[in-house]
Formats: structure tokens, sequence, C-alpha cells
């Protein structure tokens, strides 16, 4: 089962390198990770509870069971979010072996949080992410997430409780479609665009962060022959710059973690290191960091006695 | 996209404003038809001298509101813009602009449009933006415009008399713009019956101001937003005075039987600059999660007049005005303003509207979110237009919202 669930998100582009300064990563051994994987230490107490993070580009499903994250799964939104939330939970579902009757609470999160129809609660991503980030990193006070259409500085507290937050406003600079645009303008995999920044022996300057605008201007450069490797790193340049204004709104303070999609891509992790000047922790899955999250909080809300609205078959 | 747009009121005086404004505006077509003079305005000019030369009254800002509240502001935005103006323009400027110049696309204008203009008054007061818009119309419509220029004003007031006195001489010289416009002299008794009717009015309004500060919250900014609108456009009538006797009334009655917005107030916030006009049912967004918006920082009045300064109703005017102002100090004693009335009103947070083609209050929210930062208050910026719905995503605002409440609440 996990396999066909691999090819299926290979297929639509999600093929991400996860993490270059990690030997070894790749979605294979994480997907084998994930029965079990050593690097979530849960605590908390609970039955099986699950976090389902619909964001704009990807669906995200997590299970926890007690102590542990039992199962999780990711794939392409698409233009039905409904449908995609059902079938990305029925697939963490399938490799956790359990259905979905067997879930004592369950919180959707992301933008499509309201359309999912067997979520017992909804919880912003914002405060997901500051949950999830802390659980995985507890000294984080300062959460970077980039999305698919989203990119959101966040601030929490010792207790990963959200505080001052900034997001992208109408504008796709500095998240994962804009550079899906560029890396499909220059004919590159999205996997591969990361490292090949770093290899830039020069930069170019890339003066639109419109992804509409960089657009005509990439392919501009790419027909005065300018090197991909130095239009990549303008290209990573102008996000770091972009994102790390929207850091600054809300301030960053040690530990400062990124996830989301572009926690993956090394050019733009390592671009915002040196502005920030701060190491940046990115989570082995940095996509599952707000499922994690809204699963942690429907553990809370088992604990204070919450039970589920409805108990259904997914359609 | 807006998928509601007025906001549910609660108190039974702030239903009488919609049928108060329809007639308002109906009674100035009639003027026209009549044969009075009819004067288009900006906010803030003083209105008690227009009431006594007896002058029909057209509020340019409160039309463009009423547009974007029918949400037909994106129609004459568009026109606006067609015309070569700015996205980046004051929305209501565009929407006025669009007015005028039209277009066979127009929806047809609330309360059938505006009376004709026979001359238009401009004060500089606060904004920069509807100076250039006057302009601008005068020209267009090839009508004399009186600029009323107003100096710097700190925050608490100021006894400099040069500032009085200069003051002073922009009443006069906008009462002789009139009395050559109408032909008729101003009448100073007519004048200094109007100023004592206007004082009563914000005494009553500073009164309620004061309540307000109750918990639970007795009147919220959704009704604020819309009782505003007899003190800002009735001033210096007898029907003024009866509206906000009538509120206050009802006011106390509330918080006598501790009636509150909300059954159980488990937040209050303060909204600082310009509500979204388009979408005021935001403020009632808050009352579904037991929050209430207490307070609001724009139309803000605080201080108590003065008693009468100077037997010369006009001298009395410039003494008053300069000695008791609002917004047209520095940002820092704008902010500092914001700050006391965070800490005095209660509020766990502040929501930031950032209106992009506000130049007034777009330009304070910087600094008041770091001097609220400072203060240890949560904020929350959002940044929409308030005429222009266009700038406006619900998705990402509630998203916004939603946060911002899950975090007051976890607190």
């Amino acid at each position: 089962m996990g396999h066909r669930v691999l090819t299926e998100i290979q297929h639509y582009g999600f093929g991400w390198v996860l993490d270059l300064r990690k030997d070894g990563y790749n979605i294979d051994t994480l997907q084998r990770a994930s029965a079990a994987p050593p690097w979530l230490p849960v605590e908390r107490s609970a039955l099986y509870v699950a976090g389902i993070d619909i964001g704009s580009a990807s669906s995200k499903a997590l299970i926890l069971e007690q102590d542990r994250v039992l199962a999780h799964a990711l794939m392409p939104t698409g233009a039905e979010s409904a449908a995609s939330a059902q079938r990305v939970m029925e697939i963490a579902l399938r490799q956790a072996g359990l259905g979905l009757n067997d879930m004592s609470y369950i919180i959707s999160t992301g933008y499509g949080r309201i359309i999912v129809p067997f979520a017992d609660e909804e919880v912003t991503e914002l405060s997901c992410h500051a949950r999830g980030a802390h659980q995985l990193f507890p000294a984080v006070r300062t959460v970077l997430d980039m999305g698919g259409q989203d990119c959101k500085a966040i601030r929490c507290d010792e207790r990963g409780r959200l505080g001052d937050f900034a997001m992208n406003d109408k504008c796709a600079a500095g998240t994962g479609r804009f550079l899906e645009l560029m890396a499909d303008v220059l004919q590159i995999p999205l996997n591969q665009i990361g490292a090949l920044s770093l290899e830039a022996t020069g930069e170019v300057r890339i003066s639109n962060t419109c992804a509409v605008f960089a657009k005509s201007e990439v392919a501009a450069l790419v027909r005065q022959g300018r090197d991909r490797r130095e239009i990549l790193a303008g290209l990573h340049e102008a996000i770091a710059a972009r994102v790390h204004t929207l850091l600054r709104k809300v301030g960053v303070e040690p530990d400062f973690v990124i996830a989301g999609g572009i926690g993956k891509n090394i050019g733009v992790v390592q671009r915002l290191e040196a502005r920030v000047g701060l190491p940046a922790l990115v989570p082995p899955e940095p996509q599952i960091v707000g499922a994690l999250g809204a699963a942690l909080f429907a553990a809370d809300r088992v604990a204070e006695g919450a039970v589920r609205r409805q108990r259904q078959p997914i359609a | 996209m807006v998928t509601s747009t007025s906001a549910k009121k609660h108190l039974k005086t702030t239903l009488l404003v919609p049928e108060l404004r329809k007639k308002y505006y109906a009674q100035t077509l009639a003027d026209s038809q009549a044969g009075k003079k009819v004067a288009w305005c900006s906010n803030n000019i003083p209105s008690e001298i227009l009431e006594a030369m007896n002058i029909t009254t057209v509020y340019l800002e409160n039309y463009a509101t009423v547009c974007a509240s029918k949400r037909l502001s994106s129609a004459f935005c568009r026109a606006g813009e067609r015309a070569g103006f700015s996205q980046d323009v004051c929305g209501y400027a565009r929407i006025l602009m669009g007015y005028i110049l039209g277009g066979d696309d127009l929806p047809e204008a609330p309360y059938g449009g505006l009376a004709k203009p026979d001359f238009l008054i401009v004060n500089s007061y606060s904004c920069d933006s509807r100076m250039g818009w006057f302009t601008t119309m005068a020209r267009t419509l090839d009508l004399p415009l009186y600029v009323l220029d107003s100096p710097y004003q700190p925050v608490g007031g100021c006894t400099d008399l040069d500032n009085v006195a200069y003051t002073e001489s922009q009443l006069r010289g906008l009462i002789a713009f009139l009395e050559e416009q109408t032909g008729t002299k101003l009448d100073p008794a007519r004048l200094r019956q109007r100023i004592e009717l206007a004082a009563k009015a914000n005494e009553i309004q500073v009164e309620i101001y004061e309540m307000r500060k109750h918990v639970p919250s007795p009147m919220s900014a959704g009704d604020a937003y819309t009782v505003v609108w007899p003190g800002m456009y009735l001033i210096g009538t007898k029907e003024c005075d009866q509206f906000y006797e009538q509120l206050r009334a009802e006011v106390r009655e509330r918080i006598a039987s501790n009636v509150g917005i909300v059954p159980e107030e488990k937040f209050r916030l303060l909204w600082s600059g310009l509500p979204f006009w388009y979408n005021m049912a935001l403020m009632n967004y808050f009352e579904e999660k037991g929050g209430v918006v207490a307070i609001e920082n724009a139309f803000f009045r605080h201080l108590p007049g003065l008693p009468q300064q100077d037997e010369d109703p006009v001298r009395d005017m410039a003494l008053r005005s300069t000695m008791r102002r609002g917004y047209a100090g520095s940002i820092g004693e704008r902010t500092d303003l914001t700050v006391e009335i965070a800490r005095e009103y209660s509020v766990d947070g502040v929501i930031l509207s950032y209106n992009p083609s506000c130049r007034l209050f777009y330009i304070l929210q910087p600094a008041l979110k770091n001097a609220l930062d400072r203060a240890g208050i949560p904020t929350l910026a959002l940044e929409c237009d308030m005429a222009d719905e266009r700038t406006y995503s619900e998705g990402q605002v509630k998203t916004r919202l939603d946060a911002f409440i899950e975090r007051l609440l976890a607190r």
C-alpha cells in the first residue's frame, strides 16, 4: 500500500530532496520510517487521534497513537479539496491499519480546514505549526512555514503557544508555487533547484518577486544564455530577502525552525540562515508539522473529555 | 469575496441611523430642487457655520462608505481608475471620481445620487489625500473651492495664540467665501445657537465613550461605527442631540441591567483605523467566538468640550477647537493615545486595520504596533482597504482572525 502512495506522490512532482545535510534521507526512507519514526518523541498519552492539514498545494494527514506517530500521508490537494481530505486520511488510516471510527478525535487545519467533512474541530495552521514545531524542537521560539501559497512567520512561547505572526498578503512570492513556476521555466526538476543554486559562482539579480513578472524575467535571462545556476541563485536570494522581511515583522529568536515544503530546498534554507544569522532547524519531514500540531491539539481535547461529533465511515 | 455586509446591531437606537441617513440624503436632493445652495464637503469642516447659514451639506467621505456598504464600491472605484486614478489613491476619492466621471456600466447610485454642488469645501485637517482629491474635483466640475487650512495640533490641544489666530482667520475666510457664494450674511446669533447644540452633542458622546469602558461592553464597534453618523453629519442640530440622548439612555440601561454584547465576554478588542465598510459583519464574527470589539480609535471622542471662551462666536470656535483636538497630532501622540485607550477599555488585543489607500491611518499602524508590543498587548494586522472591497479576501482574513482569537483564548 505504502509503495503505491509513493508512486502517486512522486508522480505529482513532490519528490523533494528532504534535507541534503542529512545523509540518506529521501521519500523512501522516510516512508519506511513512518511506521515508527525514531525522530518524533511524543509524550502524550491518548488513544488514536488524527490531524489533517489541507494546504493549498498538498494535503497531509497524521495519526497519533498515545505517544507515537502511527502513520502520516501526503498528497497533492488538487481542485477537489474535500475529496483530497478524504483520500489522504484514508491513506494514513490504511498505513496505520485503522479505520476512521478508531479515531477518538480529529482536528483539521490549513486553508481547507473548513471543508473536512469528518473533522470534529478546526484550528488554524498558525497555532498548529507553533504546536507541531514545539513538539519536535521544544526550544523553538520562531517558526517559518513556507507552504504552497502561504508564507507565515510565527512566534511561540516556551509552551508552544501561538504568539505574534505575519503572513504574506496577496502575493505568491516566497511560496512553493513561485518556485514550482520557476523550476518549470528553467526545466529543472523541483527537487534539484535548491542544490543547483548553491553551485552558482555568480548571481543574477531578479528584480521581480511577483510570480508572473518573475517568470517573464527568468525566461528572458534564459534566452540571453545566462547560467541557470546563477538565475536560480538570484531567485532563491529574492525569496530569502522577501521572507526575511516577513520574519523581521515579528522578530526572530532562537530556536528557529523552518517548516513547509520549501524547508526541503537547501538553497532557500542556507540563504535564510545567512540573512537571519541563526541556524535553521528543519524537521526530517517539514510538510507534516501542521498536521502533527493538529493531532496534538486533538489529543489535548480527548484529555479534556471531548468526544467525536460523528462516527461514520469515509464515503 | 465578501459574503456578508452589514453588522448585526445590538442597540435599538442604532437602528434609527439608516432612516436618519436616508432622510438626510433625500432632503439634500429636495433642497437642491428648491434652489438652496449645496456644498460638497470633506469631513471635519465646521458644520455649525454651514448649518447657521442654511447651506445644504453633502459629505463625500460618508457617501463613499454608503457606496461601500451597498457593495457598489468596486464598480465606482473601477470607473475612477479608468479615468487614471491609481489603485493606491484613497478609495473614497476613487469612488467619488468614478461617480462624477460616470460610465454606462455603473450601477444606480445610492439614495438616487448626490445633490448637484454649487461649491466645494475641504479641510486640510488630518488627511492630505483629500486636498488633491478636492482640488481635482474643483477643476473637473469647474466649481469654486474653499480650502480650510488646519495647522498642526497636538492631541491634547494647544493654547498657542498664533495658532488660534490662524484658525480664526481660516474660519473668517470660510464665512466670507460662503457669504459671497450665497449672497447672504451670517447671523452670529444663529451660529451661537449651533455651537451650543454641537457642544451638547459632544458632551453626551464623551459620556457614552466613558460608559463603554464597562465590562461587559454595553456597546460594540459594530454599533459605534453607525451611531457616529449623526455626530459627524447632523452636528449642530436638535435632531443630533436628541439622538445621543436616546443612545445614552439605552447604554445606561444596558449597564444597569448588566447586558453585554455577548452572553459571556471572553475577550475584548480595540479596532484601530477604519473598518472595512463593505463588511461590517466582521464585527459580529468576534461575537460568535465570545469576543467583542469594545472600542475603536477612529472618531474617538474622549475630551469634554470647553465652556464658552469668547463672546464672538467665530473667535470662540477657534479657541475651543484649537484647545481641544484629536487626530492632527504627531504620530507619537496619536500612538500614546491609542495605547491609553487599549488600557482604559481593558482590551486583550488590538486589530490594526491597514487600509492601504488611507494615508492617515496606514502610516500610524507600524508605530502603533511597536508601542502596543512594548505594552504587552497583542496585535493583528489586517491589510484591506476601507472602501475598495476588491482588496478583501475572506479566506485570508478569517484565517488571521481565527489564529488571533486562538492566541487570545490560549492565554
